[in-house]
């Protein structure tokens, strides 16, 4: 006897996607009330004065237009995209060349390739605990190794105008992640294309210019985006710097040469208490960082390579 | 039915997941115990010590009281302005903060609670404790707290380098007038050394390779050391309405100045470099033995007084320019953050902890003076046991010096205004600028510009 009874199943593939959210809404609740909730709540917080002990009170745009106004905020944009434009190419270019060398059948590779990546993995404080005791004048071994070639090391860290060299030289020291993914993206190029190149008559350099640096384009595009976006959120190591150092002027210091913009907007936050101001700049930061990205991904066009992929396509 | 039993189940999973990463921790207890959570990490007492001392005063107060339970929660340092306002912000202040300086009262001034209509509810008799120890927690707005113990300053100076120089010790007598900036400038060239052993008053001194400094006070920020000076508003830089900057007073400028001479001219202050390079050492200016005088307070005797391998003395600042003394001085006391729960029973402890039963075990803590007369007696037999053979009078006398207008003391965008200042500051002692009239001056531009935009928003 066949059932009258209407069928009400759903189809295998509405099933399947309701599965997927039933095992994803841990993390899906977990993103929309501790990363998109604050994220809106500071959008409108920027749009208010609020010290955390009183209520917000609405002043429109007047923080966006102090802002434009605050030499602060322009000396801290200053110095943030300072550090970037030195630190984030040098950053990309050594990270490549070491990943390149590391790619060779040297002796004790995997021993070099661990060598070069432990760095990465340290945390930011024992990394700036650690630089600051290299930099140091007195004590540190930099300044006796300069030395020895008849150098007289500055200040570093003490000298407003090498703190920000300082940070760039730390930074270097940390671009392990970077060699790996150079390295996963070096033994994926085709070895078909070096025989081709070297039937064809390819120097060493010309193979090195036309097959291994188009076909790691991708990774190069990848640790581009987001060694920006790391730049522009730099913090920790100036934080742990620079905080105690009462005659250096503190955070921020020596005379203000590393007053970073998140630098700046956590003195905002939680030392003035311009909690609306403070998250105005954290808008103001996304929206740069954005354009940043957009236009680096509008001209990746002209420079990222995809193997299979038609140019313009 | 396999399938819906399998759903209930994977929601049920999920529903646990989510409640527990979103609950909070409630026990129930058979006791009627109203809590107080003593906020510490603003200052002192978060070393291991003070920690295991603070949980035994937490015991003791627990297992004498039926009504209250008191619990510290020991934050770090560097943290404590984000846990602080992360506290505050969810709604979960804690019912008391401390020991909390005058510059961390003043920080986050406007949370705290007025703990006047609790003395006039109970007539609470506050004759006992100093009367700049009261004073210091007076406000236009509000008290904000009892006193808990006094840091007052003097100079710290190594009996070792004086005699190995040839010099006397600085006066220990109040009234001798002769000691001033000018001797403690004399007296620190010749306590500053070269590596080939030659001290700053010889004209072959090499200022590259000092090996011995003569006179520090870099732990203290430019309010602090400025406000020795005898400006009419001592140390703040600002007038008594707090509506007109005045950084650039004849006397700070003459301070600084004395500062960037000490460092570039004089040598006998250490430059940012020569302090960079002993903070990354996690060394105090004093305790290496390589410098003469110190400048600081009473809570030095706890923090770095111990294990010295050279003997020591402390003896009173100098007079200024001006014929006056002024020796700065730091406060501590517990607040009480206006948000909090259980106000009532936070005034009760906060009574406790200041109690003349309980204020010596807790200074002890604390390394501070007890701020009650009525103790002094017992605190002095216990300095005498912790740190034998310094002139005690010392301590107790420069309280009648202390600064007033605090050099920590409240003003308008506190913080913003210590920043500018500091930074300044930092100009001297990184060379960047050492003519001290043209630091102040910018200064007090920029300090002039941060009190109107405050005025301004004002109602």
């Amino acid at each position: 006897m066949q059932s009258t009874r209407p069928h009400h199943r759903l189809s295998l593939a509405h099933r399947e996607a309701l599965w997927a959210y039933a095992f994803i809404s841990p993390w899906l609740i977990g993103f929309v009330i501790f990363t998109i909730g604050p994220m809106l709540a500071s959008l409108y917080f920027s749009f208010t004065d609020y010290d955390i002990v009183s209520s917000p009170e609405w002043i429109g745009l007047t923080n966006y237009i102090n802002l434009f106004h605050d030499e602060l905020f322009w000396h801290s944009l200053g110095i943030t995209l300072k550090f970037a434009l030195i630190a984030l190419p040098l950053n990309l270019i050594i990270s490549y060349l070491i990943a390149v060398l590391l790619n060779q059948n040297i002796a004790g590779r995997n021993i070099w390739r661990t060598v070069y990546f432990l760095p990465s993995v340290i945390a930011g404080v024992a990394v700036a605990l650690l630089w600051a005791r290299i930099f140091d004048p007195k004590y540190g071994v930099l300044n006796p190794f300069l030395e020895r070639f008849g150098i007289h090391g500055p200040g570093w860290f003490s000298d407003p105008h090498w703190a920000l060299s300082a940070l760039v030289i730390m930074s270097l020291w940390s671009v392990g992640g970077n060699i790996i993914l150079y390295l996963a993206g070096l033994q994926g190029v085709p070895t078909d294309l070096y025989d081709a190149a070297k039937v064809d008559g390819a120097t060493a350099w010309q193979r090195f210019r036309h097959v291994t640096i188009p076909m790691t384009t991708p990774v190069i595009f990848f640790n581009l985006v987001l060694g920006l976006i790391a730049t522009f959120q730099y913090f920790t190591e100036v934080y742990v710097i620079s905080v105690g150092n009462t005659v250096g002027g503190g955070l921020g210091g020596p005379a203000r040469s590393t007053l970073f913009y998140n630098i700046y907007l956590y003195q905002n936050a939680f030392k003035y208490f311009h909690m609306g101001y403070a998250s105005t700049m954290a808008w103001i930061l996304f929206v740069i960082v954005l354009v940043f990205t957009l236009l680096i991904f509008r001209s990746s066009n002209a420079w990222v390579y995809y193997e299979g992929q038609l140019r313009g396509r | 039915m396999k399938k819906n039993l399998f759903t209930i189940l994977t929601l049920i999973v999920l529903a646990s997941v989510l409640l527990s990463a979103c609950g909070g921790s409630a026990p129930a207890t058979a006791t009627e115990k109203k809590k107080v959570v003593i906020f510490v990490g603003m200052g002192t007492g978060t070393d291991p010590d003070q920690v295991d001392a603070q949980n035994q005063l937490a015991q003791k107060f627990n297992s004498t009281h039926d009504d209250i339970e008191i619990e510290f929660l020991i934050v770090p340092h560097e943290e404590y302005a984000t846990r602080y306002l992360a506290m505050l912000s969810g709604g979960n202040a804690p019912q008391l903060v401390g020991p909390n300086g005058i510059s961390t009262v003043a920080e986050f001034f406007d949370t705290w609670e007025d703990i006047t209509p609790y003395i006039e509810a109970e007539k609470y008799d506050l004759s006992d404790f100093y009367g700049p120890a009261v004073e210091l927690n007076q406000y236009p707005q509000k008290n904000t707290g009892l006193p808990l113990g006094l840091y007052p300053s003097y100079i710290y100076y190594n009996k070792d380098l004086f005699d190995a120089a040839g010099l006397d010790y600085p006066t220990h007598d109040f009234n001798d007038t002769s000691w001033n900036m000018d001797k403690l400038r004399d007296m620190a060239m010749q306590l500053t050394l070269d590596k080939n052993g030659k001290n700053a008053t010889d004209p072959d001194f090499d200022p590259t390779n000092i090996v011995q400094i003569g006179y520090d006070d870099s732990w203290d920020g430019m309010r602090g050391t400025l406000s020795t000076w005898g400006a009419e508003n001592v140390g703040r830089p600002t007038t008594a309405d707090y509506k007109t900057a005045v950084a650039n007073s004849p006397e700070w400028i003459q301070g600084l100045q004395w500062i960037s001479d000490g460092i570039w001219k004089d040598h006998f202050i250490g430059s940012a470099e020569v302090q960079a390079g002993r903070d990354s050492a996690g060394v105090d200016p004093f305790g290496p033995g390589t410098t003469g005088m110190f400048y600081s307070h009473t809570w030095f005797l706890a923090e770095g007084l111990h294990d010295l391998s050279f003997s020591a003395d402390i003896a009173p600042f100098p007079y200024n320019p001006k014929g006056e003394r002024v020796a700065r001085i730091d406060a501590d006391n517990f607040t009480i953050p206006k948000d909090a729960k259980n106000k009532q029973e936070a005034w009760e402890v906060m009574k406790w902890l200041t109690s003349p039963e309980i204020i010596v075990d807790v200074c002890r803590i604390y390394g501070c003076i007890p701020a009650r007369k009525s103790v002094q007696g017992k605190f002095l037999e216990q300095l005498k046991t912790d740190y034998p053979g310094i002139d005690y009078d010392v301590i107790f006398k420069s309280i009648d010096y202390l600064d007033n207008p605090n050099n920590e003391a409240w003003i308008p965008e506190w913080g913003k205004i210590e920043d500018t200042l500091n930074n300044s500051l930092s100009l001297v002692y990184t060379g960047t600028e050492t003519d001290a009239t043209k630091v102040l001056s910018d200064a007090n531009t920029e300090v002039q510009k941060i009190l109107d935009e405050y005025w301004a928003k004002q109602p």
